[in-house]
């Protein structure tokens, strides 16, 4: 059961989802806000490793974004929906070889030393490139970072790299840290790792395993009057029903990411002092997909796949299993997403007796028992949703006379079974969208994907095709040419099923109503908190 | 006939063959009340008791039938109770006697080896079993075998002690059977009373053990049990208490039901030989 | 005390198979897992083949597994539980860290289910067969027959929720700065719930062992002698019946301290408590081998410290057992 909350957040990193438009209303703080106190929120599990830089993921930032900060921010009113951090000013070259920023001035770590460009060149050359999960992508092809002046890093590129892509990593994969700290022997073992140093609003003070986290004020941050909190503790609870409790109880007054289980949500908002916030997950999009081992004969057959699209009840799963709190997924790209989204694709309405016809054309008539053909189903153990979801899809497929037989693996067994022995039909699994196909996106239905890495394509898919575009929109450099690839990749997919998405959700924050500024902006969870405050 | 009399003569026998009674008429008319998979969706979700009398006790987060889940419940938990029981009183009577009756180096490594199985508490060894082979109704009844056979063991070890030195054990030694032999027609049957009484505390065991490895995540998800259904209505313990209070009370019933029948066999046969 | 000494250092030695066969099952337990320590790892970061290997290769999963086990058992021969990759530290500081609230959860609820148990056994065993005995010893097993998680979060909704009598979860205030009387009884506080619920579980087994020791005792000659002579009945309950009826709850504490641990795993995530149970289980699902091989070890070794104690209490009641066993 551990093994689930470990990763429920950890799945995969969010970033910058870009929202065109400004419509969304700031959270007003119409009160000036108060100084001090000590925020408790619930932690449902311990990240081993609480450097943001090489560990770009939500379990990690929920924690350590308080304390390193990335070069931007997501931001709902920004422009290209970024706010500045450690960078004032970013460009790119037209030949999208280099890419210059301007960096901020009179910023110190918390040892009290400069944050200059050369903690930046340091950072994106010995750890994001090398190390970090997601950097090893993106930056794959930075050969060099110059410095001409301290406040200034220029980023150079063997091979054009589009600024699209390198501005809408900003939030999720430029966490800065020390090089004065992480030159000297292995960064993978240094301590800081465990215990970051950075430039952020709050200082880390400690971490109590099983217990808690604590993060203190940084008096010398940056930021004017800010940080408004003296401290924030992060409370370790392990038990999903244990979150809702403690918020009543006052025990704490913020648990994020869905720490409070959906189904408990309508009760829990009718409690006095306490809120129900859905804003601020914007940029940290979370997909429902069944992923499909094409290995298996009946399975590559595409009339199969329509009918498995066919026999899902989309508005079922939203209404039933997510009680509301998702979207129906049109295809491979959230709905959400402002940049690439079209809607302009085939869709697979809910019609069993079409999905049934589909299945005899292919071949696969029903036996005496009414069953068609057997199939292994592993929903991926990270969310209640997912196996839910198992559970009713395991049903659906019932209907069309699909016998589905459920795994129920914990989250070292499934990464196994799924992504490295490929021992499976059927999965289950919540891919995240990271506000650019090619951070996340792509990889699900790429093929060539070596054996082992989580979250791709590792059904044996295989589409030139597709492969081609993806190819073509890695080394396109103009952002129109570039989206308009992404549309044909959607309606490609969505044709062709590699896989089926399902719904797409954003987390839910509870909060007693004494906390304040909660949820400003679209990544809110995983950013710094500076400007958050609590009314005593 | 009279052995019968003497245990719903006793308090605890009386009750404790009630639950039991209504226990197996639950599981066994299972199919004929609820043909359908209980897993299935039925209606709409989260529906409460005695709302709609097609579905009297309400529904789940996905709208499954919850009395059909008690039943095909109580089901389950017979099968892997009775499985787990069986299981481990085999395999704990098979070396306890293989144990006592052989002596010397083999009793030595046996009863170190039962003492490993001992010294690791039981329910975390079923934890890391059933983590690591992945939850299926077998591998759980594997589980709790795993980590109750020591007991059954101990007793039939000693009870061959204590018999393998009389007349009829003795004799059958001079007319020539295989130790094994012996072993397995002489003494065994005669092991076996002591060996059965703990039976009524695995069965218990099984289920609770069921239930508390549904609670971490590690049941069957192609089964109904009594402890899925818990842990599934845990998430909704406020908001709809009645889907993991039902299950709770069926399984609270059983329990105490095997534990009572136990104690009143234990009671009808003291009975017996005090008055013998 | 010199006696104590040497029976536990021949207990200690005598257990030195049977840990040799623990720690190797377990460890051949977790290998034959799908999955290891890296896969568990990479499903909360995500990463390319590329990191996979570069952690494989550094935390050593490259090895074949004899190897490991090999340098596993080496250095254990020197006493070093080796260093967990889950925590990134010696494995011996982390159980050793939650080793005292595992202790204390534990020691507490044995004491409850002891202590209520004997004693509520005393009462209903004073008179078998009378309504009392058959409301608390069937009350009590209706209380064993509870799942102790499902107890675990009925006593947080009641207590914690809505009264509010008790905090909901954790070992202590966080961070609190308490010191002292202050502080352990803040510890206090947060314990009342959790120890509840572990202790209240096994109350049936103290209760119902000492009825039945009683119901026992109550036919002895010794007993009816007492009785004949006319003895004030509470002065035969005390020192006759319920006297002899101890000695085999005594046996019972030491067998029941590997059940407890393992009920403890529940409770401990129930009630937020960092204790071994606790680690254990996120040790299964890390995958770390060594991590669980040290807190198998560990709590191998409690048990059979345990049942060291409860030996030589045993003693202590009762003369003629130690003197055998020491002489033996």
């Amino acid at each position: 059961m551990q093994d689930f909350r470990i990763s429920r957040r950890g799945v995969l990193a969010g970033s910058a989802l870009l929202l065109a438009s400004t419509a969304l209303p700031r959270i007003a703080a119409a009160q000036e806000p108060k100084q001090g106190g000590r925020l408790i929120v619930a932690a449902d599990s311990e990240p081993r490793n609480l450097n943001p830089a090489i560990v770009a993921s939500n379990g990690v930032f929920f924690v350590a974004s308080k304390v390193v900060e990335p070069l931007a921010e997501a931001s709902f009113d920004g422009q290209d929906g970024l706010e500045p951090r450690l960078a004032t000013a970013w460009e790119g070259s037209a030949d999208g070889l280099s890419v210059t920023f301007k960096l901020r001035e009179g910023v110190t770590w918390h040892d009290g030393k400069p944050f200059t460009s050369a903690d930046v060149a340091f950072s994106a050359l010995q750890v994001w490139k090398p190390l970090q999960n997601l950097g090893r992508i993106v930056f794959k092809d930075l050969e060099a970072v110059d410095m001409p002046d301290a406040h200034t890093a220029v980023f150079k590129f063997a091979k054009p790299t589009p600024f699209q892509l390198i501005r809408n990593a900003l939030p999720a994969l430029t966490s800065v840290v020390p090089k004065h700290i992480y030159e000297a022997g292995d960064i993978a073992e240094n301590p800081a790792n465990n215990a970051p140093v950075g430039t952020g609003p709050f200082k880390f003070a400690e971490h109590k395993p099983g217990e808690y986290y604590r993060l203190e004020k940084n008096t010398a941050y940056w930021g004017e009057k800010l940080p408004h909190l003296d401290e924030i503790v992060y409370r370790v609870l392990p038990d999903r029903a244990a979150a809702a409790g403690a918020l009543e109880a006052e025990e704490i007054h913020l648990a994020a990411f869905s720490a409070v289980p959906l189904a408990d949500l309508e009760r829990i908002s009718k409690v006095e002092g306490i809120e129900v916030v859905s804003k601020g997950y914007e940029a940290l999009t979370y997909q429902l997909v069944v992923e499909i081992n094409h290995r298996r004969k009946e399975l590559a057959d595409l009339k199969v796949r329509q009918a498995i699209a066919h026999a899902i009840d989309k508005d079922f799963v939203v209404k039933t299993i997510f009680l509301g709190y998702a979207t129906p997924a049109t295809g491979i790209v959230p709905v959400n997403d402002k940049q690439f989204y079209t809607s302009d694709v085939p869709q697979y309405a809910f019609d069993v007796a079409k999905a049934n016809t589909l299945l005899d054309e292919a071949g696969y008539p029903r036996a005496d028992n009414g069953s068609r053909f057997a199939l292994k189903l592993l929903p991926a153990p990270y969310f209640n949703e997912t196996k839910q979801f198992g559970d009713y899809l395991r049903q659906a497929l019932a209907a069309i006379g699909i016998n589905a037989e459920l795994v129920n693996n914990d989250s070292a067994a499934h990464q196994k079974a799924v992504y490295t022995d490929h021992a499976f039909d059927l999965a289950v699994g919540p891919p995240v969208f990271r506000g650019d196909p090619a951070i996340s996106t792509t990889i699900l239905v790429q093929s060539g994907v070596p054996d082992g890495v989580p979250f791709s394509n590792q059904g044996g898919y295989k589409n030139d095709e597709l492969d081609g575009i993806i190819a073509k929109a890695a080394e396109t450099l103009d952002a129109d040419a570039r989206t308009a690839l992404y549309v044909d990749f959607q309606k490609k997919v969505a044709e062709d099923l590699p896989l089926i998405n399902v719904a797409e959700w954003g987390f839910i924050t509870v909060a007693r109503t004494s906390v304040k500024n909660v949820s400003n902006n679209p990544r809110w969870a995983v950013s710094n908190w500076a400007d958050t405050w609590i009314e005593t | 006939m009279n052995h019968v009399r003497r245990f719903l003569a006793t308090p605890e026998g009386m009750a404790g063959g009630l639950l039991l009674l209504g226990f197996l008429l639950v599981a066994l008319s299972a199919p004929f009340f609820f043909p359908r998979d209980p897993l299935s969706i039925a209606g709409p979700a989260l529906l409460r008791p005695f709302q709609d009398w097609s579905l009297p006790l309400g529904t789940d987060r996905l709208g499954r039938d919850v009395l059909a889940g008690i039943f095909h419940g109580a089901r389950t938990s017979l099968a892997v109770s009775l499985a787990a029981a069986s299981a481990s009183i085999a395999v704990g009577a098979i070396v306890g006697t293989l144990a006592g009756f052989a002596g010397g180096a083999v009793d030595e490594v046996l009863m170190r080896v039962t003492d490993a199985f001992q010294t690791v508490p039981g329910f975390l060894l079923a934890l890391a079993f059933v983590s690591v082979v992945g939850p299926s109704l077998g591998v759980v009844v594997a589980a709790i075998a795993l980590s109750a056979w020591t007991g059954p063991a101990r007793i039939a070890r000693a009870e061959v002690l204590s018999i393998r030195e009389r007349d009829y054990v003795a004799s059958a030694r001079v007319a020539g059977m295989h130790p094994l032999e012996i072993a397995f027609r002489e003494i065994l049957p005669n092991a076996l009373p002591p060996v059965l009484a703990l039976a009524s505390v695995i069965v218990a065991q099984a289920i609770l053990v069921e239930a508390a490895l549904s609670f971490l995540g590690l049941g069957d998800p192609n089964r109904v049990t009594w402890g899925g259904m818990i842990a599934e209505g845990r998430a909704v313990l406020r908001s709809a208490p009645f889907l993991s209070i039902i299950p709770g009370i069926a399984l609270v019933l059983t329990v105490l039901g095997v534990y009572l029948a136990g104690e009143g066999a234990v009671e009808a046969s003291a009975a017996r030989r005090s008055l013998a | 005390m010199k006696r104590a000494l040497l029976l536990l250092r021949r207990r200690l030695i005598g257990s030195i198979p049977v840990l040799l066969i623990v720690i190797v099952g377990t460890f051949l337990l977790l290998e034959a897992a799908p999955g290891d320590a890296v896969d568990a790892y990479v499903v909360s970061t995500g990463g390319d083949a590329g990191m996979i290997e570069a952690l494989r290769q550094r935390w050593g999963l490259d090895q074949s597994p004899m190897t490991r086990l090999a340098t596993y058992l080496w250095a254990l021969l020197h006493f070093d539980l080796g260093h967990s990759v889950t925590f990134s530290r010696p494995i011996l500081d982390v159980i050793l860290e939650r080793l005292p609230n595992t202790l204390l959860l534990m020691g507490s609820a044995t004491a409850l289910s002891f202590g209520l148990g004997s004693a509520l056994g005393i009462v209903a065993g004073a008179k078998p067969g009378s309504f009392r005995d058959r409301f608390l010893s069937i009350g009590s097993l209706a209380l064993y027959a509870v799942p102790g998680f499902w107890l675990g979060l009925v006593l947080t909704v009641v207590f914690s929720v809505q009264l509010r009598w008790f905090p909901i979860s954790g070992i202590e205030t966080i961070a609190s700065g308490k010191t002292g009387l202050d502080r352990a009884l803040d510890i206090g506080r947060h314990l009342v719930l959790p120890v509840a619920a572990l202790g209240f579980i096994y109350l049936a087994l103290y209760l119902r062992m000492m009825r039945a020791g009683m119901a026992e005792a109550w036919r002895q000659d010794f007993v009816l002698a007492a009785k004949a002579r006319g003895i004030a009945r509470p002065r035969i309950v005390l020192r006759h019946v319920a006297r002899n009826a101890l000695l085999p709850l005594v046996t019972m504490l030491g067998l029941q301290s590997a059940q407890m641990l393992g009920g403890s795993v529940v409770i401990e995530t129930v009630f937020s408590v960092p204790g071994l149970g606790r680690l254990a289980q996120e040790a299964v699902a890390s995958r770390d081998t060594p991590l669980l091989l040290g807190i198998i070890l560990v709590s191998a070794v409690l048990v059979i410290l345990i049942n060291l104690i409860v030996d030589i209490l045993y003693a202590f009641l009762d003369p003629r057992v130690g003197a055998s066993e020491a002489a033996a």
